[in-house]
């Protein structure tokens, strides 16, 4: 206790004295200079964005530009909404449909194969997990072409199962799950088999429930990685009534013209919207699961 | 692995002993069974594509008439193609800046957050700068695009401001890929601050204690604490976001369509339009797999270069 607080202080009058110095001034001004201002360069497009949708379409090319609302024409938001070329909420239901099935599967089927992976002994484990952390390696631009090719075969190009099928699983969310799986108290294995639980009850209601963290990583960043999604929608999907939000959106910028920029900009923020409450609720496991994950959607 | 099964509890005993046989018959069952799913989606979609694609790079198929033997010709397109030299030079290009300015940033406004702050302020900052890496792709690039216009654009008017003349952001060729690469590092740069933050607290504070009785001003304790320890965490930052930066897509395709000419045309599009807008599926995949070719290259190369300059505990 008194090493510990002699160091303290001693520390604290180093700290003072290393305070002093004006490189230590200049230092920490750099460092406030740099996060307001990239803070206020983040945030800025983002605010224009709001401030623009709610602009009178006739004004929304008007400069100088507002970065807070001044104008409130909320019609921009029902005009998008209810037109009847652009069927805005059936884009939100089938990216949020698409994105769900996806999630919901990846996560059944990596922790189930993590659970594997990490518990159990079989003939091959070590092979066939070596399968999946090879696969880490593939980046998707690779897989593209063979991958629409055999879709088209299966006849399933213009269908959501297009972009669900390819989705079921993911080597990474394999691997993160098996080290969650091997991290667990062999302990609780060990009595859960004495008293003779099956397989699939240790894995679903003994071990299951303890990934959590894991588990809700790979399930938020699956389920914002199918909600961007891009590539996928603009190679399978040909018909208006199939699109999800991102290419919806993509194609409303040509299909609108310049003209409408305050529409087209409400069509956006309809689609952030979402993202941007469920992150206000959510920060710290959302931040948390970006840094343990490496994944950001 | 296959030693720590032999040690492991009942784990050779099981395996080997009559007696046992049908309780390790039972758990090879049903890790066969546990892993069938995601075996077979990975197998479907990503060891069958693999193969495909090298099949693929010796044929001539254009998905409507049966596919023809190729040989080495679409290897050897690859060679005389002059595009594919602009567009590997745009996209190194585009991949060396993103990842640079995100790291360094990123880096940056992590030991920023790093420091003593009200909560609400840290809560602010934290969230302005990150929640930009949440959103679409493609959709917040639809802003931008609106935003980096020349003659109404918000960006040349507050350029005008200053007293700048307006830029030609993405209309020329000079301009179309820096603003390709400023648009990924207001997307990605909250990333990697998330990243190099949780590295950063990693960090034991003995470390700088130890440093500031010995002396070391702020620069010193960055150059000599911090850097070294967080080491490890920038090579993992660097390893994924080059894999991710090779990648770009969305990004440019909505900003400048690969424009003006094939001034911001990066891999992944050529690819892309060589597949599905030229329908050469064999051209493709022999571009696709040099691609491959060159992100396996680096990063190997990374883990080599890392010996040096990455330092464990």
């Amino acid at each position: 206790m008194a090493g510990t607080l002699s160091s303290n202080t001693e520390t604290a009058s180093a700290a003072r004295r290393a305070r002093r110095s004006p490189w230590h001034y200049l230092g920490e001004s750099v460092l406030w200079a740099l996060l307001v201002g990239i803070a206020l360069i983040e945030v800025a497009p983002l605010t224009w964005m709001f401030s623009t949708s709610l602009r009178d379409p006739k004004n929304s090319f008007d400069l100088p530009p507002d970065f807070w609302p001044t104008a409130f024409h909320w019609q921009n938001y029902h005009t998008v909404i209810t037109s009847p070329d652009i069927e805005f909420l059936l884009f939100f239901w089938n990216s949020l449909k698409i994105a769900l099935i996806v999630s919901a599967a990846q996560l059944l089927t990596c922790s189930m194969a993590g659970f594997a992976f990490g518990r159990l002994q079989f003939r091959g484990r070590d092979f066939l997990f070596g399968l999946f952390l090879a696969s880490l390696m593939v980046p998707a631009t690779v897989t593209l072409i063979p991958s629409f090719i055999l879709i088209k075969e299966m006849e399933l190009i213009n269908t959501h199962w297009a972009l669900i099928l390819p989705s079921i699983t993911s080597a990474f969310g394999v691997f993160l799950l098996r080290q969650h799986f091997k991290s667990l108290p062999e302990e609780l294995i060990n009595a859960a088999k004495i008293d003779g639980a099956t397989y699939f009850r240790i894995y679903w209601q003994i071990l299951l429930p303890l990934t959590g963290p894991a588990l809700s990583a790979l399930g938020i960043f699956t389920f914002l990685g199918s909600w961007n999604n891009f590539v996928g929608p603009l190679l399978f999907l040909r018909d208006w009534d199939l699109y999800t939000f991102p290419i919806a959106i993509a194609t409303l910028r040509g299909y609108m013209g310049t003209g409408n920029q305050s529409e087209v900009l409400a069509g956006i923020m309809i689609s952030v919207f979402p993202i941007l409450v469920f992150f206000l609720f959510a920060q710290r496991w959302i931040v948390q699961g970006a840094a343990i994950t490496g994944m950001k959607g | 692995m296959a030693t720590a099964d032999l040690s492991a509890p009942g784990g050779f005993r099981r395996r080997f002993s009559i007696a046992h046989w049908g309780i390790a018959g039972r758990e090879a069952l049903a890790g066969y069974l546990f892993t069938a799913p995601a075996l077979i989606g990975l197998l479907s979609f990503t060891a069958l594509p693999i193969v495909a694609s090298l099949v693929l790079i010796f044929l001539n198929y254009d998905l409507l008439t049966p596919p023809t033997w190729a040989s080495g010709s679409n290897i050897s397109r690859l060679f005389d193609d002059s595009r594919m030299l602009i567009i590997y030079r745009n996209t190194v290009q585009l991949v060396a800046g993103a990842t640079f300015l995100n790291n360094v940033l990123g880096l940056l406004l992590a030991v920023g957050l790093n420091r003593s702050m009200p909560w609400i302020l840290r809560y602010i900052l934290r969230t302005s700068i990150f929640f930009p890496v949440l959103t679409t792709t493609a959709s917040l690039a639809v802003v931008w695009r609106f935003l980096l216009t020349q003659d109404r654009g918000v960006v040349n008017f507050l350029l005008g401001q200053i007293g700048l003349d307006p830029v030609p952001w993405l209309s020329s060729s000079r301009w179309a890929l820096i603003s390709a690469t400023i648009y990924d590092v207001w997307k990605s740069c909250g990333f990697l601050m998330v990243i190099y933050l949780a590295g950063l607290q990693g960090i034991p504070v003995v470390y700088y204690e130890a440093a500031r009785i010995d002396g070391a001003g702020r620069l010193q304790q960055f150059r000599n604490v911090t850097l070294p320890l967080i080491s490890p965490t920038a090579f993992f930052a660097v390893v994924i976001s080059l894999i991710g930066a090779f990648q770009i897509f969305d990004n440019v395709w909505v900003l400048t369509s690969g424009g003006p000419g094939d001034a911001s045309r990066t891999i992944t599009m050529y690819i892309y339009e060589k597949a599905f807008r030229g329908f050469e599926m064999g051209y493709a995949s022999a571009v696709s797999f040099t691609l491959f070719m060159v992100l396996i290259c680096l990063t190997l190369g990374q883990f080599w270069v890392a010996r040096r300059w990455v330092h464990y505990e």
